[in-house]
């Protein structure tokens, strides 16, 4: 028996403990598969739902199915799950930056049955930020059942995005990508391993449940040099197309903010405008996936003109639904928008050179969701990665990158943050690995704060006080009163000069005389950012902390500058 | 003074009972009260390892207008300068993360409770794992406030206990009142004895043992009845999960619904330093 449990500790610690790559695999594997099985089982239940619905679709009161699915999502998440409102994708991508990854259980299933809601009945969202918010939290809470690290955590918490983007669209590579252009923000061997392996994990548990569906059909596309040309133009559009979509999203929570209504009130009107805006035009209810599919295959119905105005309307009811308090992501809407501006474009090339002899409309389609998800979330490679794993080839490659390239560069142009990122930014929150204020937010003030500097009472003579210089190594001494304890202010050698070198100053001049009273302070609620941005402003090398008028230690630049120095290597390591 | 003491503020009687208590602790172990009044009915914490979503009820956003005058006031009849903790990060817009970096925490016996059912019954299962994971001790408060007099530790012999009797002798030391150790004997009373000897730094070990009841098996009840009235209960918690206490029952459950005394909970991730 003590043999069997010594070889089992030897393996446990060569596999587990020295290296934990082998943990984070398996880890990953659970995860991806665990996001896979929430991706499927919501994309199954939207389908379930959006078709058993479609049968009452005409009647009058139709018009309120997507306002009592929103309505009944906003009160589900308000007070069954206590949960905010919004995708959760910039939820994950905080806990990732700030805490390690740390998600909360609920998380694991409150976006789905909330987007479930919405979307099911007609509202327009996608269900891939919810099923990234729920893969990304189980990879997490996966990661605290086995008490793993920070660094652990977060590769579990990209692991559970990756798996989730995979099984929705089966692309293992789109997933891969996603989760470290958007959730992680960094590109290290370490991490990409696990997260690769959970991407198919992800994707093969979706195929093993649908094995016949595949999201996304097309025909083999004729992809031209004259498409690749076209496209730079097309670029330009998308990025416009992703301009406004931004700004009517971002209008739209704005709006709904000053509306005094009850939450569910005003999920029930956003949700009510969107069933009213499908009356003529159901392109632009739920997630739209049967409408890119047409699009893709060139069967789509609608002509130039109410192509445009579904353009416009779908951004319209995206808002509409997700700015007034329905749940869902904007992914599956990047897609529908990006098809029909490619349906458009196409039919506007075509119109304007008949006999140029461009790619059919299905190819135009996919390109322009590449181009809207460039634009939106401004992450090119997923958009690139998506389609060509879509497309199952390289034939659209070119035009992929131009599309992308002219798309994300136009739209970070004229809107910096992307959709995701902005509400971090906004708060100071976007805090990307090896970037300062990361670096920054990641030390802590206590590690900064040295507490071993000796004060000295306001009442000593001068030269009681030179006897203590003797035999510190102290530049600077706080100064306090005796009887209360509170701080007084500062003396920094240097300025004590030119009283020791005046032996007659010696018995006449008292500590409280030649200190500096108006020293900046901070206090130990003031983060590194705030103290450094004092120190910059006072010209000063260090500065004390008081709280409640009493001296709680120095903090000094030289310290913050090898901390700073150890935590950058720390975080820009390859491993 | 360094340390503090972070306490979530009610605008209710019953909230008004817990800040007493807060303030009175802090005032005794002279530490520095921040006080956080709710602007949202949830909050959350990031311990090290895992995040607690604190779900108020909503009397704690009750009369939000007079809640920071009506703290100060009670301030200021303590002698004690008012602080207030005010959120700098968000998870979400109506999510504040609340700092884990304090040395106390005062809790009322269920944080996500109604007042009315709060009185000696169960503590709530978010309080129990903010005491799992929390790196400060938890002050669960009785129901009304009334000024203790001693400090009661009750000991067990396990590594937490231990930690529970550094923090009662660091609090006995702060505050000058006097200390006394309760033990229910499940082995003899010099395995107890020798715990002490070892784990704590000599001569306050001896200090330790001045003031030391044993009881035998099972008189739980009545050590409970021995603890003074006006004593604060320090004790050590595991933070087993829930089918661990279904099967055998939860000390900390038991303890707070038998006695009123406030209770200072000291979790596994915690430890006290042994210093003035």
């Amino acid at each position: 028996m003590k043999f069997i449990l010594s070889v089992f500790r030897f393996f446990h610690h060569r596999l587990f403990v020295m290296d934990d790559r082998l943990i984070l695999i398996l880890a990953g594997i659970a995860a991806g598969m665990s996001s896979g099985l929430a991706a499927v089982a919501l994309r199954l239940s939207l389908e379930w739902s959006l078709t058993w619905l479609e049968a009452y679709r005409h009647l009058w009161w139709a018009v309120i199915l997507p306002g009592a699915g929103a309505c009944l999502s906003s009160i589900y998440l308000e007070k069954g799950v206590r949960e905010c409102a919004g995708h959760g994708v910039p939820e994950v991508i905080y806990a990732v930056s700030r805490y390690g990854g740390l998600l909360r259980f609920r998380s694991t299933y409150s976006r789905l049955l909330s987007s479930f809601l919405t979307i099911g009945s007609g509202g327009s969202a996608g269900p891939e930020a919810p099923v990234v918010m729920s893969g990304s939290a189980i990879g997490s809470n996966i990661g605290k059942w086995l008490k793993l690290n920070d660094r652990q955590r977060v590769t579990l918490v990209g692991c559970g995005a990756a798996g989730a983007i995979a099984a929705i669209f089966n692309a293992p590579l789109a997933g891969l990508v996603f989760s470290v252009e958007v959730i992680l923000g960094e590109w290290k061997i370490v991490r990409i391993i696990p997260i690769a392996i959970a991407a198919v994990a992800g994707a093969e548990v979706s195929l093993a449940i649908v094995p016949e569906q595949v999201l996304f059909h097309h025909q083999p596309f004729d992809v031209g040099l004259r498409d690749v040309m076209a496209c730079l133009c097309f670029g330009a559009v998308t990025a416009l197309v992703s301009i406004a979509f931004m700004r009517v999203l971002r209008l739209s929570g704005t709006v709904a903010k000053q509306v005094p209504l009850p939450f569910w009130a005003k999920a029930f009107l956003g949700g009510c405008a969107v069933g009213v805006m499908a009356l003529g035009l159901p392109v632009i209810m739920g997630e739209g996936y049967h409408h890119i599919q047409a699009m893709i295959s060139g069967h789509f119905s609608l002509g130039l003109s109410l192509t445009c105005l579904a353009l416009g309307l779908k951004m319209l009811a995206t808002a509409m639904t997700l700015g007034w308090g329905g749940s869902g992501g904007v992914f599956a809407p990047c897609l529908v928008l990006g098809s029909l501006t490619g349906v458009v474009f196409h039919s506007g090339m075509t119109a304007l050179l008949p006999e140029s002899g461009f790619a059919g409309q299905g190819a135009y389609a996919l390109i322009g969701m590449t181009g809207l998800i460039s634009g939106v979330m401004q992450a090119p490679l997923t958009g690139i990665f998506l389609i060509l794993e879509i497309t199952n080839g390289y034939e659209t490659i070119l035009p992929l990158i131009a599309v992308s390239a002219v798309s994300s560069t136009i739209s970070h142009y004229v809107e910096p943050a992307s959709f995701y990122f902005r509400e971090l930014i906004e708060k100071g929150q976007f805090l990307r690995p090896g970037t300062d204020a990361r670096i920054l937010a990641d030390l802590n003030l206590s590690e900064v704060v040295r507490t071993d500097y000796e004060p000295v009472d306001e009442n000593m003579v001068l030269r009681d006080f030179i006897a203590v210089i003797k035999t510190s190594s102290q530049d600077y001494f706080p100064v306090i009163s005796k009887g209360s304890g509170a701080y007084r202010g500062m003396i920094r050698l240097s300025a004590v000069r030119a009283y020791a070198l005046n032996p007659m100053m010696h018995d006449m001049v008292l500590v409280s005389q030649i200190m500096d009273t108006g020293m900046a302070t901070v206090s130990w609620e003031n983060d590194l950012g705030d103290v450094i941005e004092l120190m910059d402003l006072h010209r000063a090398d260090a500065l004390p902390v008081v709280e409640d008028g009493r001296f709680g230690g120095m903090i000094l630049k030289t310290r913050i500058l090898d901390l700073y120095r150890r935590e950058l290597i720390m975080q820009t390591s390859v491993h | 003074m360094n340390y503090v003491l972070l306490h979530i503020f009610r605008n209710t009687p019953f909230g008004r009972e817990t800040f007493l208590q807060s303030l009175y602790f802090c005032k005794c172990i002279q530490a520095r009260p921040v006080v956080y009044i709710p602007e949202s009915d949830k909050f959350l914490f990031y311990f090290d390892k895992d995040t607690v979503q604190v779900d108020l009820d909503r009397s704690y956003l009750t009369s939000a207008e007079t809640a920071k005058q009506n703290a100060e006031q009670l301030f200021e009849e303590m002698g004690i300068s008012p602080s207030f903790y005010t959120p700098k990060n968000y998870t979400a817009s109506t999510l504040p993360d609340i700092s884990t970096r304090f040395d106390y925490l005062c809790c009322p016996r269920s944080v996500s409770d109604v007042s009315s059912k709060i009185g000696l019954g169960h503590i709530g299962a978010r309080v129990r794992r903010i005491i799992q994971h929390a790196r400060f001790p938890v002050l669960i408060t009785s129901p009304v406030f009334k000024p203790w007099k001693r400090i009661a530790v009750l000991f067990g012999g396990s590594e937490n206990a231990v930690n529970a009797l550094n923090l009662g002798l660091k609090l006995s030391m702060a505050s000058g009142v006097d200390m006394t150790i309760f033990t229910l004997k499940e082995k003899e009373e010099a395995h107890y004895r020798k715990i002490v000897k070892k784990r704590l730094p000599e001569g306050l070990g001896e200090q330790a043992e001045k003031d030391w009841l044993f009881f035998d098996r099972p008189a739980f009840e009545e050590m409970l009845y021995a603890i003074p009235h006006d004593a604060l209960v320090v004790m050590g918690a595991y933070g087993h999960g829930p089918i661990k206490d279904v099967l055998f029952g939860s000390k900390l459950e038991k303890i707070q619904s038998t006695i009123g005394n406030p209770l200072l909970v000291i979790g596994p991730e915690s430890r006290v330093e042994l210093r003035p």
